[in-house]
Parts: structure tokens; C-alpha cells; sequence
């Protein structure tokens, strides 16, 4: 339906003409236009059989009066401003704007826009302004509600194209804006809230998968969060349901004792979903390049960690000429560093200098570096092998994934990136992975793909995700503070970006050139809730409202859900145990675990974790070495000495 | 009344003038954009002073307006006018007039246009100096012609002259224009109307009590002698005694000068204009003095914005520059 009367009329001169791309309105002084309003003009003239009708987006907005200099208002209230309102008349005022086209119809020839009345869009004008009308038909429908946008008396909501958002035709988003104004995070939330409501069945099934990478933002999506009646209303008009996540799996790393989880969301009331994240030699040794400094491992030890990757570990070993008698399957650090022991004493005792071609000294340092990994990711590394990890293979559809990286040491938090990425990957790439599309959401995007500094694995691999990800159905939602800061072909790969509130000086980069005045102006002073949208299909940047997500935030959350104490090992192996057998007691884990130590219990608790029996007891009864009880032992009777005759000295 | 002045020809006028090329090829067209008539045109009347009878007192004194001002004006009433010569058919001069009114009306301070303004363009032809093959010429141009033929001269008159007398005609026009909007705003309205110039034109207008005509030009002044002195010397606030202003063509009005800026550093009459309402009855004449401080506040009220850039800003108020704006922009 179209708005009866004009707000405006379109206005040309010599010196501001109009151009296909651009043109020029005024309004009254009460009219509801503003920067990033959407107005339709309607033309005079047809063209091939049917009137020119043009979209635009509002992008730059002028105000003057008849005065030709301001000295003549000074003069005409006598130099003082309280007169001014007594004036009898106000001066004639003009609003003119500058719009941006979105689009014309007929599309071809493209001319000038032309003279002619200018009217507020309404919604089904916004759909036609932004070819939303493309992707909404009925029956090939792809739009996922990105918020709603609001000028005068039109709410409609704005809807991206879901092969355009999650691909094929091109993929991923990029977010940005000032931190602390929790824009960033909650729109990713409410995204994600969408693209679970509206992802087209026909497109198969999607899950996301979350870096958890400070505070508590991420840690209880399934819980849910205050929202105001305005909320609700943008709720119902984009058609999500105004609840928090309904499937969600925490996971995290242990604290270097091995006992805690590492994560804020380690309360007992909500660890019915938080999962442990730990892994043995073979999953770390095949990213350790992420691990290990480039300036540290050069040719010759990067030789010999591939040696160990392809032949030591999880093989049979043996090397009877040096190590003889000797069999080793290495499935642990622990084993390995045992091998190394070996090798490296039984190269000082035969006084060699090399080992099947590599030097004593680069064996020395692999060894140093390979054993300080565990060391340096305490928690995530075991030395028992691989004891939780993501269920790759049975990914649920419509499931948030979040891995706690937040406590982890920086090289921790790359190695979970990396591993986790390339496994989601590969299983993808071999459509095993239990979902067709998968979402990871990356935080903080200036600190893992710097536009500048050093080449790290983490920054190649996010690079490789934003160039080949979407034709495997791997989408990357990135977010940071700072665009140009980013590398440029991280952000540019994103088909999709938002922009909430941002610095002026980051706006004075050279990223935002494209951008009028008034929009930097307009995105400088973003409320919370606010979103600058840039999509494939949007000509120009548009402006919309997205509500709070319905979703615990995370500050309130830890208020109401604070952090466990740390705890016991008898509690420990019982939260972990528990889900694998409910009839398990915390009276019944000290009884079992009283007389043996930490490491060992750790050990057996880890290897139940690995193995899942079925007879969970009875197993991890089984892992825990036997304590043999003492026995008496009793004297034997002592054979008295048979005393020698005097006469025979033999005894004979 | 206001010249409208123009860089350059308006599309109108050289659309009439491609007519006529057309038609008759042989025509000299003025093409170049020479000035408006108006401006080339000087203002013949002699610059003289004219004894007043008086209506407040029996000596024309300076009165301090007593109170705040008070914006009470509901609409400003302004025309303008502007005369080219478009051709020489057989060296009479053919004159495009354009002649426009409008009432801006106030609310909440802001000004809108009241009803339709009044926009008129017309040929102004000595036809008596035209042979008749020109005449149907112009007349089938489309536009009406208007006849300038002085009725006791000859019309092979000096083409300036004839030009003169366009411009008169003109002015005619327009002053018809202004009457005819004051004269509906006095059947359909009761706010005052601020009109720029003389009310005394029309008799309806003259006698009603909701039209103020404020005059800038001062090339009359209604004062001889010490009474001459006493309007120069008036400060800013303050007016003169209230006098008679009578006209053998016009209608009597009741008028006083007021400053409405100080003048310190200009001419005498900077700043100064002078006040026109109707004459009041017989029973009403002792009150003269309460009405022109009651009218005279009104229009010192008037004083903010500052009417500039026009060069008449001193004396000018904002809303009849509105009007002029906004002649300016439809004609």
C-alpha cells in the first residue's frame, strides 16, 4: 500500500543535479525523514510503458535559512540569543536530503532520477528497495530476519538471503563496533535465534559453534534473559520466538589440576550440558605447528616431528639397534617422553650424535619443546590421550556449540582454534559431520586476524575459512572493535557485515570513505539495539533494530549462577561420572578413590571418560591399580648348623 | 510593491520570444538580458513635502510607543512586478509584464501562503503604433494583450516613452493584484493584514479596521518646517502625532511616522516608515492616539528577523520579504 501523501519533492539544480546513483528531496520541517530512511519517488514520465519509480536510502541531510550571513542574525536579535525566541516569525528553514538509490524500476535504461513527488516506503516498498521481494516469495523463501526497520510509521522487518548469510552464493558475517555497548554479542545471539527459526527446511540443517573467548558473554544461552514489552513486539514482527537457545553444549578445559572445568559456567546447577575438553598427544601433535614458534622449530626439527607423527606415535616402535629389546606404542606425553628418555640415554651410552639422521640435539629440542606443551595447555592437554572432544560425526541440527576458551593461555585458545576448525573441516568436506551448515562465531577478530604483524596458523586458517568455507557449508561470524584492524581479506570475504556503535577514529580510517557524513555521523551515535546492515542485496547500507536477546546476559549470570568453588576430586570424578551412570554417589566415589592417589584416580577417570562402558563402576574400579593387602610374612625356621666332628674338618 | 530582478530571462519569456521568431523572423527580439524595465525606468515624481492636517493634537510631536510590542499581524500582503522589452515591432517596443501577489499568512510563527496568489503575464502594446498584420501577430501568441495607447497623446511617441507607459500599465497590474487579495482577506478575514504600501488605493481596504499599510518610500513627506524636524529626529520606538493623509484619487487614511531603527550613522529616514490605517469615524477620533500605539507596537514587533540581504532591510519586515521570496520563486 502506498502512503497517500508526499513528504517530499525531488529537487535538481545545476550545480546539485541528480544522478542515477543519487538525488536530492526536500521535506516540511515536521516530516519523519532522518539519515537511513527509505523513501519511493514517484515519476511523471513512463519510460518503455511504465512509470520510472525510484528507492533510495536517505544518506545525507542539509538545513539553511535565507540568511546570507550569520552576522545578520546576531544583528537582528541584538547580539542576543534569548531575543531570538521572541521574534515574531521564524525565518523560512529548508530540510533537504541527499539519497542514496536502492533501486529503480524499470531497471533499464538507467537514467536520472527524475522530478517527481517523494513518499515515505512502506513495507511492501522496502521489500522491492532492497530485492528483499526476490528471496521472499512463497514457496523459494530464504530471509532470515536481520531486525526491523523503523522511519515514521513503517516497521518492517529487513531480511537477509540465507544463501547469501550461510551460502552458497556467498557466505559469512562481520560484525563491528565499540566494545561495552553489548551490541556485538547479543546480535550475534539474536542472529543466531533467527537463522534457528527461519533457516528454509529444504536447506538442510545447521548448527553453531561458539568460541567462548572473555568473561561470561556466551555461558548461558540456554537460560533465559529479561526482555521489555518493545522487545516482544520485534520478536513477533521478525517471527522468532522470544526464547533462549533450546540445545546447547558447553565445553571446556580443565584447570591445569585436571579436577575443574575451566569455564564460568561451572555452577552445579548447570553442568548438565558442559562437557570436558581435553586432548591426548596424537590430537595436539598434529597442529603443532600452531604451538610451536617458527623461529624455535626449523627444517630439521619440524623433520623429526613429522618422524614422530608418521612413525612413533600410536604405532609399534622398535629400534633393536639402538633400543634393543624394546617395544613402544607412544599414545601419551608421558609415553613419549619415556621414548625420548630412552632414545636420548641410549645415544650417550653408545656416543652417538645422530639418530637415524636426526641430531642429538634436535631430538633434545623437540623433546623440550613437544613436553612443554602439556605444560603450557594444562587442563587441555592430557597426558592420558584424547578424553573429550565435540561429538564431530553426530552434530545436532539447531544446536549451539560453545567452547570456553576464555581462561585458556593464548596458545591454548589457537590450538582449540585450529583443531576445531580443521575438524569441522574435514568432516564437512566428507559430509559426516551430522549437520550440512555450521556457523563459528569468533570473537575478538583484531586480536586472531590481524591485518598486520606476524603470519600465525590461526590467521591462515580463518583466512582459509572466509575464502573456501561457504562451499563447504562452514560459515564464519566474526566480530571485533576494530574493522581496519582486521585483515582485509577476512573482512572482505564476509558477504554480510554489521556495524553497531562506532569510534570516530576508526571511522576516520580509510575503510569508511564510502560512507557519507551523516552515516558515519548517524553510526558514531548507534543506540544499543542498532545495526548498520550491509548485504549483497542491499545497494546501499541500511539501518535497522534488532531486540535484546532473550538470553540470561552474561553479567547476570554470573550474579545468579556463580562460579563453583573448587572442589574435590571425589566430586570431580562424580560430576564427570554421572552422566555416564546416574546411580553413581559421591559416598561411593570417595569409598572407591580413598586409597589411591590424585593422579591415579585422574588417570582412571579420564580412561572411563575415553572408553564409556557400559558398567561404568565397574570399570573405573578396574583402571584403578589394585592395592594388594599386606601379609604376614612368617620366618622361615632356621636350619640349625650341623656342628663338625673334631676329627673330620670336610664334615664327612 | 517590489521589483523582482532577475539575472537572466526567465524560460517564459523566451518561449514567447521563439513564438515570435517563428512567426514573424523579421521582428528584432532582445535577447541579450538586458535589466528589467523597472530598473531602468526612474522614478519621475518629484520628491516634495506636503503639509498634513492633523488628527492627535493640535502640533506634530514625537510619542514614545508606550509597552512591549505585540505580534499581532495574522498575514503580510506584498506584489511584485517586472517588465521586459521582449521586441521592437517597427520600433514600438513589445513589454512582457509579470505581475504576482500573495498573502503569507502566519501560524505558530512560521509563514504559509493564504489562498491562491495571483500571478499574471502579459504583453504590453501601444496597438494604435502597430500596423494591423503585427497586431493579429500578437495576438496570436496566446497571451493576453494589454493596450497602452495614451488616449490624448500620439502614439508615435519616442519608444521610451511607450516603454514608460508599459511599465505604468504594469504597475496598474499589480497594484489591482494587491488590491484584489487585501480586498479578500477583508470579506473572509478579521486578523490584521500587514500590506506593504498605501491602503489609501481602495476604498474597501481604507476603511477597514483590519488593514495596516506601512509605506518605506518616503519621496512624499507629509510634514513641513519644525514638524519636518521632529520625524528626523524621532528615536527608534517612537512615532508622530497621527495626521490625515488625503488625495484627490484616494481614499483618506489616518498615518504617523515610526522609527523602527535607530538611525544614528544613516540618513534621516533610515529606519523610518510610515504607518497608513482608516480614518476613524467622527466618535472614534479622540482614540486616534491609543490606536496608532496599539498599530505601532504590532509593527515594531516586526523588526525581528532582520529582512536582509534585501537592501531595504531597515526598513522592511521580514514577513513582506517572505512574500518577495516567495514571488520570487513562482513567477
Amino acid at each position: 500500500m502506498t502512503t497517500i501523501t508526499p513528504l517530499g519533492r525531488v529537487v535538481a539544480t545545476e550545480r546539485r543535479p541528480n544522478t542515477p546513483h543519487e538525488f536530492h528531496f526536500w521535506t516540511s520541517l515536521d516530516s519523519p525523514v532522518g539519515v537511513g530512511t527509505i523513501v519511493r519517488v514517484e515519476g511523471k514520465y513512463t519510460i518503455n510503458g511504465t512509470i520510472t519509480r525510484v528507492y533510495g536510502v536517505v544518506v545525507e541531510g542539509f538545513s539553511y535559512s535565507d540568511l546570507q550571513s550569520p552576522l545578520h542574525d546576531v544583528l537582528g536579535h541584538d547580539g542576543s540569543p534569548s531575543a531570538a525566541s521572541l521574534a515574531s516569525t521564524e525565518r523560512a528553514e529548508i530540510r533537504l536530503y541527499t539519497a542514496a538509490v536502492l533501486r529503480q524500476l524499470p531497471d533499464e535504461p538507467l537514467q536520472p532520477v527524475p522530478l517527481g513527488d517523494v513518499y515515505l516506503a512502506d513495507d511492501a516498498d522496502i521489500a522491492v528497495a532492497l530485492r528483499m521481494d526476490s528471496y521472499l516469495a512463497e514457496g523459494a523463501r530464504t530471509g532470515i530476519p536481520i531486525g526491523v526497520y523503523h522511519a515514521g510509521g513503517t516497521d518492517a522487518p529487513i531480511y537477509l538471503d540465507a544463501d547469501f548469510l550461510i551460502g552458497p552464493e556467498a557466505a559469512h558475517l562481520n560484525i563491528t563496533g565499540v566494545s561495552g555497548l553489548a551490541t556485538k554479542t547479543s546480535a550475534i545471539e539474536w542472529i543466531l535465534s533467527s537463522i534457528f527459526a527461519h533457516f528454509p527446511e529444504q536447506k538442510g540443517s545447521v548448527a553453531a559453534l561458539c568460541f567462548n573467548v572473555k568473561g561470561p558473554d556466551l555461558c548461558f544461552l540456554d537460560e533465559p534473559g529479561a526482555i521489555d514489552d518493545r522487545d516482544r513486539a520485534l520478536y513477533e514482527k521478525c517471527g522468532v520466538p522470544a526464547a533462549p537457545f533450546e540445545n546447547v553444549q558447553y565445553y571446556a578445559p580443565y584447570k591445569s589440576d585436571g579436577i575443574s572445568l575451566n569455564t564460568l559456567r561451572s555452577n552445579d546447577a548447570l553442568l548438565h550440558n558442559v562437557n570436558a575438553l581435553t586432548w591426548g598427544l596424537r590430537e595436539v601433535l598434529q597442529y603443532a605447528e600452531v604451538l610451536l614458534n617458527k623461529d624455535d622449530v626449523d627444517a630439521k626439527a619440524d623433520a623429526l616431528i613429522d618422524f614422530i607423527r608418521e612413525r612413533i606415535v600410536d604405532r609399534d616402535f622398535s629400534d633393536e639397534l639402538v633400543l634393543p629389546g624394546k617395544r613402544y606404542r607412544v599414545r601419551s606425553f608421558a609415553d613419549l617422553e619415556q621414548w625420548f628418555k630412552d632414545v636420548l640415554v641410549a645415544l650417550e651410552h653408545r656416543g652417538n650424535e645422530s639418530w637415524r639422521t636426526h641430531h642429538v640435539a634436535t631430538i633434545r629440542k623437540v623433546r623440550n619443546r613437544l613436553s612443554n606443551i602439556s605444560t603450557r595447555c594444562a587442563g587441555l592437554v592430557t597426558d592420558d590421550g584424547n578424553v573429550g572432544d565435540l561429538p564431530f560425526g553426530s552434530f545436532q541440527d539447531r544446536t549451539v556449540y560453545v567452547i570456553d576458551v576464555a581462561s585458556l593461555e593464548e596458545d591454548a585458545q589457537d590450538l582449540v582454534f585450529a583443531r576445531i576448525v580443521t575438524k569441522l573441516r574435514e568432516h564437512l568436506e566428507k559430509r559426516d559431520l551430522g549437520v550440512k551448515h555450521v556457523i563459528v562465531f569468533v570473537d575478538e577478530l583484531n586480536k586472531y586476524a590481524p591485518g598486520d604483524g606476524q603470519d600465525t596458523y590461526v590467521r591462515k586458517m580463518l583466512l582459509d575459512l572466509a575464502e573456501r568455507g561457504r562451499y563447504l557449508g562452514l560459515v564464519l561470524f566474526s566480530a571485533q572493535q576494530f574493522r581496519s584492524q582486521v585483515h582485509r581479506r577476512v573482512v572482505g570475504n564476509s558477504g554480510t557485515a554489521l556495524y553497531g556503535r562506532m569510534d570516530a577514529d576508526e571511522l576516520a580510517t580509510p575503510g569508511y570513505s564510502v560512507l557519507s557524513p551523516a552515516v558515519k555521523t548517524k553510526l558514531a551515535t548507534l543506540e544499543k539495539g542498532q545495526l548498520m546492515v550491509r548485504h549483497p542485496h542491499f545497494t546501499q547500507p541500511i539501518f535497522v533494530r534488532f531486540p535484546r536477546p532473550a538470553i540470561m546476559r552474561g553479567r547476570d549470570g554470573a550474579e545468579r549462577y556463580p562460579q563453583a568453588q573448587d572442589i574435590t576430586l571425589a566430586t570431580a570424578v562424580l560430576r564427570s561420572l554421572r552422566p555416564l551412570d546416574s546411580t553413581i554417589t559421591l559416598n561411593w566415589v570417595q569409598d572407591v578413590i580413598e586409597i589411591h592417589d590424585d593422579d591415579a584416580v585422574i588417570r582412571a577417570r579420564n580412561a572411563t571418560l575415553l572408553e564409556r562402558p557400559a558398567d561404568v563402576k565397574r570399570f573405573f574400579k578396574s583402571q584403578l591399580a589394585p592395592i594388594v593387602p599386606p601379609k604376614a610374612v612368617s620366618r622361615p625356621m632356621a636350619t640349625p648348623i650341623r656342628s663338625a666332628p673334631g676329627d673330620d674338618p670336610y664334615g664327612f | 510593491m517590489t521589483v523582482v530582478l532577475r539575472a537572466a530571462m526567465d524560460q517564459g519569456l523566451v518561449a514567447l520570444q521563439r513564438q515570435l521568431r517563428t512567426l514573424a523572423p523579421d521582428i528584432a527580439l532582445i535577447t541579450d538580458g538586458e535589466h528589467a524595465l523597472e530598473r531602468t525606468t526612474p522614478d519621475t515624481r518629484p520628491p516634495r513635502l506636503v503639509r498634513a492636517e492633523l488628527a492627535e493634537g493640535h502640533a506634530l510631536q514625537a510619542r514614545p510607543v508606550p509597552g512591549d510590542p505585540v505580534a499581532a499581524f495574522a498575514a503580510f500582503l506584498d506584489g511584485t512586478q517586472t517588465s521586459r522589452v521582449v521586441a521592437y515591432v517597427d520600433g514600438t517596443p513589445i513589454v512582457h509584464g509579470t505581475v504576482a501577489a500573495v498573502v503569507r499568512s502566519r501560524r505558530n510563527r512560521r509563514l504559509t501562503t493564504w489562498r491562491q496568489p495571483i500571478v499574471q503575464r502579459r504583453l504590453y502594446v501601444c496597438l494604435r503604433a502597430l500596423k494591423p498584420e503585427r497586431r493579429r501577430l500578437l495576438e496570436a501568441l496566446g497571451i493576453r494583450l494589454v493596450d497602452t495607447t495614451p488616449t490624448s497623446e500620439d502614439p508615435a511617441a519616442h519608444p521610451y516613452i511607450l516603454q514608460n507607459d508599459a511599465v505604468h500599465r504594469v504597475q496598474e497590474d499589480r497594484e489591482e493584484a494587491e488590491r484584489k487579495l487585501a480586498e479578500q482577506w477583508c470579506t473572509n478575514e478579521r486578523d490584521p493584514l500587514f500590506i506593504d504600501g498605501s491602503i489609501s488605493g481602495s476604498d474597501k481596504i481604507a476603511v477597514s479596521a483590519c488593514t495596516v499599510g506601512v509605506v518605506k518610500s518616503h519621496r512624499t513627506l507629509y510634514a513641513e518646517g519644525d514638524a519636518l524636524q521632529t520625524i528626523f529626529s524621532l528615536r527608534r520606538g517612537e512615532r508622530s502625532s497621527v495626521f490625515r493623509v488625503t488625495s484627490p484619487k484616494r481614499v483618506p487614511v489616518a498615518s504617523w511616522y515610526l522609527r523602527l531603527r535607530d538611525s544614528l550613522g544613516h540618513d534621516p529616514m533610515w529606519g523610518l516608515v510610515r504607518v497608513e490605517i482608516a480614518y476613524p469615524t467622527r466618535n472614534d477620533l479622540d482614540a486616534i492616539g491609543a490606536r496608532a500605539d496599539e498599530v505601532s507596537l504590532w509593527t515594531l514587533a516586526e523588526v525581528s528577523p532582520l529582512a536582509l540581504p534585501d537592501a531595504r532591510w531597515d526598513k522592511m519586515v521580514y514577513g513582506i520579504h517572505d512574500c518577495e521570496e516567495f514571488l520570487h520563486a513562482v513567477t
